[in-house]
């Protein structure tokens, strides 16, 4: 089949997929259609490894695809990202000043759940279901069963908790859905070979002393399956997946490949994409937080050592009230309730802090200067 | 082709739900006043307006005096499981009648909270940013979610009262 066909083809089942309001003659015309198979279940995979653009793609699918009576499949990978669950916290799920360092985004999802490491080494599957079908041991159960049969003497088990452990002891697959208007989505990772060093380095915490009642993360020692079937093939592994998915739901759906971001396709993804990036989603949707941490300050000339203690109240990842505890004999009160008093307002975030600061630090000199400076690189250090 | 034509004329009729994703529950492009409705009307009927409303997405909202007590009913609450965050919107916030104004995390999902009627949030239920679980265990009392103001009573009307509430639950779950 060429491209062109087929993605009138994918077209064509969208826009019937996309059927919800439909007049009597409509749903009459279109009704062999409904019962035709092919159109009870899509299997397709995203082009794109952009997290945001992915994410944007499920938002999509989940908005205005028709799902009753009907199923889709979405296989889809991103370059290397952190993603944090729906009412999570940045700053305590992973390592900001790391990923910054390596060009490693952050993204918020509209799911719940806890904080993952993405890379093209790990698969995303989105199983997209009405409510009422909505069943993530089922789901789960396609995965396993699809490693099963690739390699029948593997070890795997989903648990109570939607994991799925290897060898009843590591984890190859974390899971998280939500539950929107008239339909649902469950989506899973599945760590074939992804890198399991930049893995652990990026998912600790930014920043000592938070307390928050955001949603915790349940950290797990992980594995990859190729390290325990050395000749797992991604194609391998995919392909085995789409025809499980097919047995399992009485389909016989082809992998189809779309691109996220045609907007002649998905009209309006590209604005949901914008809404994924922005500050205010992935930053200004933390949980209210406190945040509370001893600051070591030392100095050269003279040698001087001593603690301050620094404690912020952060809503809407912004700095609802600071307050600042430094010995008067390292600086004088006046100086450190003015660096206290330029971050109200200000968001959680080192570089709009330093910015802040800068307006105190240039008129002072001299040791005062130094000090005040040792003071705002400890805060800094301890904003992520 | 027609079906692209179809696409694309059904998806206009999606703005409504597009622009509920797109953007975050605070900015609102409705112009509404946060006034509430003191009518007459409004006053002879306190009596029945004091009773449970419910909608098809499981909230109930109590209207009393012009402001309405929004939650979830115990159907939706033992079909969550348990709730382990409330996210909930600002106080000011403009709700359009069935705007998406916070999610419920529990073991389950996040599971979106559909907005019953249009109108101005003015209070939320601080309890549950520590005690999530009253969502579970008094699901019409101390689990309520938010208060808001009331720009259109009218849509009240639009809403299930207890008995119809209670046939659509056996409806759905045949």
């Amino acid at each position: 089949m060429s491209e062109s066909t087929m993605m009138s083809q994918v077209k064509k089942t969208f826009s019937l997929l996309n059927q919800r309001a439909c007049s009597w003659s409509c749903s009459r015309s279109s009704s062999s259609f409904f019962t035709d198979s092919d159109s009870a279940g899509l299997v397709l995979q995203s082009h794109s490894t952009d997290v945001y653009q992915n994410l944007a793609l499920e938002d999509w699918i989940d908005a205005n695809v028709e799902l009753q009576g009907r199923g889709i499949l979405l296989l889809w990978r991103n370059r290397p990202a952190v993603v944090i669950g729906r009412h999570q916290n940045p700053w305590t799920e992973c390592n900001l000043p790391v990923m910054r360092r390596a060009g490693i985004p952050l993204a918020r999802r509209r799911s719940g759940g806890g904080t993952v490491f993405h890379d093209l080494g790990n698969l995303n599957l989105t199983f997209f279901t009405s409510k009422k079908a909505y069943d993530r041991q089922r789901n789960l159960k396609v995965v396993t069963d699809a490693l099963r049969r690739l390699r029948p003497g593997l070890d795997v088990q989903a648990t109570d908790r939607f994991d799925i452990l290897l060898n009843g002891r590591y984890k190859i697959s974390g899971t998280a859905s939500r539950l929107s208007r008239k339909s649902s989505y469950h989506h899973c990772t599945l760590l074939h070979s992804a890198d399991r060093s930049a893995l652990s380095s990026v998912l600790r915490p930014s920043c000592p002393g938070i307390q928050s009642n955001a949603t915790p993360s349940v950290p797990s020692p992980v594995a990859n399956l190729l390290d325990h079937a050395p000749s797992l093939q991604w194609e391998e592994l995919l392909g085995a997946l789409v025809q499980q998915y097919n047995t399992e739901f009485g389909l016989h759906s082809a992998l189809t490949d779309i691109d996220p971001t045609n907007e002649s396709m998905f009209p309006g993804v590209g604005e949901m994409e914008v809404e994924l990036r922005s500050w205010d989603w992935t930053f200004g949707k933390t949980p209210k937080f406190t945040m509370e941490t001893q600051l070591e300050l030392t100095n050269e000339q003279p040698p001087a050592r001593c603690s301050a203690r620094l404690q912020m109240e952060v809503k809407n990842g912004q700095i609802e009230s600071c307050h600042l505890d430094v010995p008067v004999e390292w600086l004088p009160v006046r100086l450190s309730g003015e660096l206290s008093s330029v971050l109200i307002g200000e968001r959680f975030c080192p570089h709009r802090a330093a910015a802040a600061f800068s307006a105190v630090l240039r008129s002072e000199s001299g040791a005062t200067h130094r000090r005040l400076h040792r003071l705002c690189d400890a805060m800094l250090t301890v904003m992520g | 082709m027609a079906a692209c034509w179809l696409l694309r004329s059904l998806s206009s009729n999606f703005s409504t739900v597009l622009p509920l994703l797109a953007r975050s529950a605070s900015l609102s492009p409705l112009q509404l006043t946060s006034k509430p409705y003191f009518g007459r009307t409004l006053a002879s009927s306190s009596r029945l307006s004091a009773a449970l409303k419910f909608t098809d997405k499981h909230e109930w909202i109590r209207v009393e005096d012009g402001i309405g007590t929004v939650g979830i009913s115990n159907f939706a609450q033992e079909a969550l499981g348990d709730v382990v965050y409330c996210g909930l919107p600002e106080v000011g916030t403009q709700l359009a009648q069935q705007d998406e104004f916070g999610a419920l995390e529990s073991v389950k999902a996040a599971s979106e909270l559909y907005s019953p009627l249009t109108g101005e949030v003015v209070e939320i239920n601080t309890l549950l940013a520590d005690n999530p679980g009253l969502v579970n265990k008094s699901c019409y009392k101390d689990g309520w979610l938010m208060k808001m103001s009331i720009s259109k009573p009218a849509e009240l009307d639009s809403l299930m009262d207890e008995a119809a509430y209670e046939r659509y639950i056996h409806s759905i779950e045949d």
